[in-house]
């Protein structure tokens, strides 16, 4: 049992030492004290074998079958996972149709209520006017579409800016613009066009170039009395002198969306005792 | 021969009865095989040998499979247990092999 040896880690490298005792020692060790103490070794393996090697092969097996497990569950998961996205996506798509529909049926209902008195008929003319000058309703009518942009290989100088989009609107709406919008966004009196880096902003919306800027109007005056405000000499200037892009057609019939995000800041309705429809709208 | 018969019975109730790891259980399963399996090796290889005993194979499979789990435990304890599961697999793969080498010298004679 005692070696007079050195101990063989201390003569050899760590890894010459593991692979030269790869087999534990104990085996040798007990077989050395059975002969030793005159006992017949066993060397067969008995009962306590048995057992290990039983329990050796549930433990394989438990760690195989686990590994299978997880390999399963994450897969699963992310399948599961996609199916849950693809889900969701289709019901938030099935929600922003009922919006729209049950919008459309507020409207329906809001004029077929509305139509169905004298007054309310009076009330519906106003509150189509006043939703025509909101912007909270879509507009469609004849009017004229200017087109501008910046100069062909333009300078810094020759760019189309928010204020030269801004003098634009401005100008025909003194030429008698019923209802604006660039690029399909609908100009309300509380839109602001401005620069935002380097594009230009319409509620919050970026534009792209060329800027289309169709305006609801009589068509035969409206693009003269535009060129004859500040707006529209301004831009003539800009056309001449930077080579801006600039150009006026009528149109027979165009359709401008309503406002995105329209809200009330202030304004609170009536409690319905005090109110009535005549009062609360005029 | 009773090997054999232990190590299908074990195979076969582990399919049947599927034990259901706890999850704190779970990292410590395939280092547990791992010194297992160096523990099997090593006690054929003893029968080969012909120094094989009971004891010491019941004894070394255990203390193996519980040292081996303590110190991938230990190392997640301390944030290294990556590393210690590395070293412990390098040690008993390196004595599996040579296990195994020995063994195949007993049976090949080669």
């Amino acid at each position: 049992m005692a070696t007079t040896d050195p101990p063989l880690r201390s003569v050899i490298g760590l890894l010459d030492h593991i692979t030269a005792t790869s087999l534990d020692e104990d085996y040798a060790q007990a077989s050395e004290r059975a002969a030793a103490g005159g006992r017949r070794p066993e060397r067969r393996p008995g009962t306590g074998s048995l057992a290990i090697l039983a329990l050796f092969g549930i433990l394989v097996v438990t760690a195989a079958v686990q590994t299978a497990r997880t390999a399963d569950q994450s897969a699963n998961s992310h399948d599961d996972l996609v199916a849950q996205i693809n889900e969701r996506k289709a019901a938030l798509a099935h929600q922003r149709d009922q919006i729209g529909s049950l919008h459309r049926a507020i409207d329906d209902m809001r004029a077929s209520y509305a139509e169905a008195s004298a007054q309310g008929r009076a009330v519906q003319n106003k509150l189509t006017r006043l939703g025509l000058a909101a912007g909270a309703s879509p507009a469609r009518g004849p009017g004229i579409k200017v087109t501008v942009d910046d100069a062909a290989h333009a300078t810094a100088k020759q760019q189309v800016l928010d204020k030269d989009l801004q003098k634009l609107v401005n100008g025909l709406w003194e030429a008698g613009a019923e209802a604006v919008a660039i690029n399909d966004q609908r100009i309300t009196n509380l839109t602001a066009i401005r620069g935002a880096g380097e594009s230009i902003t319409v509620n919050y919306a970026s534009l792209k170039r060329p800027y289309v800027v169709s305006a609801i109007g009589n068509p035969d005056r409206l693009g003269a009395r535009f060129l004859d405000t500040a707006g529209g000499q301004t831009w003539v200037a800009l056309h001449l002198s930077f080579g801006l892009r600039f150009d006026i057609t009528p149109e027979e019939s165009m359709k401008l969306p309503a406002a995105p995000h329209l809200a009330l800041h202030y304004a609170v309705p009536r409690r319905p005792a005090q109110a009535n429809t005549k009062e609360t709208l005029r | 021969m009773i090997a054999g018969l232990g190590l299908l019975v074990g195979v076969v109730l582990g399919l049947v009865l599927q034990p259901a790891v706890p999850v704190w259980l779970e990292p410590y399963l395939p280092i547990a095989v791992v010194a297992a399996l160096d523990a099997v090796f090593g006690a054929l290889r003893a029968f080969l040998d012909g120094i094989f005993d009971d004891k010491v194979f019941v004894v070394s499979f255990i203390s193996n499979v519980l040292i081996a789990a303590l110190i991938v435990y230990l190392g997640d304890k301390l944030g290294v247990g990556g590393q210690l599961s590395t070293g412990v697999i390098v040690v008993l793969g390196i004595r599996i092999f040579s296990n195994v080498a020995a063994i195949r010298r007993h049976i090949f004679h080669a």
